[in-house]
């Protein structure tokens, strides 16, 4: 999986791991929108470049076995990477697709990710991710899952 | 507007999707599990077969980064899986791959190990049929089977360690 460098179009590859719970702390709210240390006790990844450190981009899920579907709690940029000025392009979906990669592993043909946005940035996410729109849920089915996986694969 | 609420009109920065109470969790999780089985009413057996086929590659993926030191066979899992996907009859993938039904059967019920000809003819039936829906590297049958033989190996030690270990001696001086 690669995000691009906008300034020069370049591809790099990235890692997305588990946070460990003492990396909670450094995630500020300033830089990463939220308060990340309410989620430590969820199950949270972090999006770096290959070999670096430094952490681009967060999602928070929890799952939902009984219904086949993996909840996305939150999900987050690093502030220097949104917007037009952003450094690297790609973060979200990089993890949208990883995901959507637990959620085809967990529950095959079944799979479902879900997301419930507060804001009127659901249909930023229909757009971008063809998600359905069921009352204010969104969610990526099977079509939208191959989908998604195959373009951040493939890139 | 402030800087913050601008922050958070931004379509890229990210969203905030917790559910604020239980009621709400359950109310939508009805009325998505309803529309959901609508939609998969629709799903095209070709779609579904491709979900599968993604998940077992997913799985191996998964297996190969975090492999269970265990005596669970993987690999046949991963064989009767790949297999179960794509035909209804088992003898017919043995007939595809040009082996007879009694030795697939042989491997499939660990009465013996898949030859080296065997491994080589899963890895291009495999090829052939991710080919043009999905990266799968072409290495991961390989990978699955050594992997597990490692740990199956390691595992076992008191097994098979004193029988072998009696013979061995270090006469090299060091």
């Amino acid at each position: 999986m690669k995000i691009i460098e906008t300034s020069t179009g370049e591809k790099r590859l990235v890692d997305i791991l588990p946070v460990e719970i003492d990396e909670f702390k450094t995630f500020k709210k300033e830089r990463y929108f939220f308060d990340w240390k309410k989620e430590k006790h969820q199950e949270v990844y972090k999006l770096q470049i290959k070999g670096m450190s430094d952490v681009f981009g967060l999602v928070s899920i929890e799952r939902i076995p009984e219904e086949w579907r993996i909840h996305i709690r939150l999900l987050t940029v690093s502030k220097e990477n949104k917007g037009k000025e952003k450094k690297y392009d790609k973060i979200i979906g990089n993890l949208m697709a990883f995901v959507a990669k637990i959620a085809l592993r967990e529950f095959g043909e079944l799979a479902c990710v879900s997301l419930r946005p507060k804001s009127q940035i659901a249909r930023h996410y229909m757009e971008t991710y063809n998600m359905n729109l069921t009352g204010l849920t969104l969610s990526m089915e099977i079509p939208q899952i191959l989908a998604l996986i195959n373009l951040y694969d493939n890139d | 507007m402030t800087e913050n609420t601008k922050d958070k009109l931004d379509t890229e920065f990210g969203v905030d999707s917790r559910y604020s109470s239980e009621k709400e969790r359950k109310s939508d999780a009805a009325a998505l599990m309803e529309a959901r089985l609508r939609r998969m009413k629709n799903l095209s057996k070709e779609k579904i077969t491709k979900a599968k086929l993604m998940q077992l590659k997913l799985r191996m993926d998964e297996y190969i980064k975090h492999p269970a030191h265990d005596n669970h066979s993987n690999f046949l899992e991963f064989l009767k899986s790949y297999i179960d996907t794509l035909y209804s009859k088992r003898s017919d993938f043995a007939r595809d791959i040009a082996v007879t039904s009694v030795s697939l059967s042989q491997v499939i019920n660990k009465h013996r190990e898949p030859k080296e000809e065997f491994l080589l003819k899963l890895m291009i039936h495999s090829e052939k049929v991710y080919a043009g829906f999905c990266a799968f590297p072409k290495e991961i049958w390989y990978q699955v089977y050594y992997h597990e033989k490692i740990c199956n190996t390691m595992s076992n030690q008191k097994e098979w360690r004193p029988e072998i270990e009696k013979d061995i001696r270090v006469s090299a001086v060091l």
